[in-house]
């Protein structure tokens, strides 16, 4: 117990260097789909200047960023790139979803044939960014409460992270280019109460 | 704006051609009661003219003759007619979707087109 407890104490002071080091320098990818990434653009230059909170290099390799930033809506197309990005990303790795389209659709949630509802039915995701788009502020917060939460991880849970970041649809291994889902991971749906409900109850509601 | 019949499509492209037509700004379709009428937009940047024709094909099976000998711009133009309403373009060099993925089922801007694709399920609402 004893030792153990020596090893926790140990685990803590290493913890706090390695997340003081880690969270001060967050390299995003550069990964900007829509109008969102000129917001991403904007809180990189200078008025706004992402570098105070040491994120300023955005890497144009996976292999060299610790976090994703989706900015902007993710289409069917677009969706097995952003998975393989994922994939190819060095462990620890963070996403976060900024704006409208990449938490649930966005405008395009209601009958867009062609969009993702969501880039968390994709990737795991550690922060959500509302707004259409975030204003530049709204990011630094969410780097911010990123900041915050690597601080409160530990070594010691490693095991447990590793297993909560992995994809959640899998690539094809032909040359298909629809992604399926991973089996045993369960979606959130949100519309189709409101489908099951007939006319007549919507029109109550409005009134 | 005018109306021509779909198997006079190249020569009509060739002769505009001739006639200083020298940009091929669009090519779409859009889905009437009767029929896919499919819409090409040319523009002569020599004397500042614009010229829409229209054609109209059969909607079980439309089919109409590429231009993408004549203008470059008509290939990737095209792709994406036939993407999204199913047109297809004869002796077209690569023919093949370039908006959506490519073992995608149905064509997504015709009017009966219901997406039930079963591959897809977990992106439902």
């Amino acid at each position: 117990m004893a030792i153990n407890n020596g090893l926790k104490v140990i685990l803590t002071s290493v913890d706090w260097v390695y997340n003081w080091a880690h969270s001060n320098s967050l390299w995003p990818l550069t990964f900007a789909t829509s109008c969102c990434g000129i917001e991403m653009i904007s809180t990189s230059a200078a008025s706004y200047d992402i570098a105070r909170f040491g994120s300023e290099v955005f890497r144009a390799t996976p292999r060299q960023a610790d976090l994703i930033i989706t900015a902007g809506t993710i289409t069917h197309k677009m969706a097995p790139a952003l998975v393989r990005l994922y994939e190819q990303m060095p462990e620890p790795k963070y996403v976060m979803a900024m704006g409208a389209c990449t938490i649930t659709g966005g405008m395009f949630e209601n009958d867009s044939y062609s969009v993702v509802r969501g880039v968390d039915r994709l990737i795991p995701v550690d922060i959500f960014i509302p707004g259409c788009p975030p204003r530049p502020e709204a990011l630094l917060d969410g780097l911010i409460q990123l900041q915050k939460k690597i601080r409160t991880e530990t070594l010691a849970d490693r095991k447990k992270y590793l297993e909560v970041h992995k994809p959640r649809v899998k690539l094809p291994e032909d040359d298909s280019e629809i992604l399926l889902a991973v089996e045993g991971i369960e979606i959130m749906q949100w519309g189709i109460q409101d489908k099951a409900l007939p006319l007549d109850n919507i029109e109550m509601v409005k009134r | 704006m005018t109306y021509i019949e779909a198997q006079g499509i190249l020569n009509k492209a060739k002769e505009l051609k001739t006639e200083g037509f020298d940009l091929l700004l669009s090519i779409f379709a859009q889905e009437t009661a009767e029929n896919i009428e499919c819409i090409y937009h040319f523009c002569s940047t020599i004397n500042n003219q614009e010229i829409i024709l229209k054609t109209k094909l059969d909607k079980n099976n439309p089919r109409i003759e590429s231009i993408s000998s004549l203008y470059k711009t008509a290939d990737w133009n095209e792709r994406e007619t036939f993407d999204l309403f199913g047109v297809e373009f004869l002796n077209h060099p690569n023919l093949k979707r370039i908006l959506l993925p490519n073992d995608w089922k149905g064509h997504p801007l015709r009017k009966d087109y219901k997406q039930d694709d079963e591959r897809l399920s977990w992106n439902e609402r």
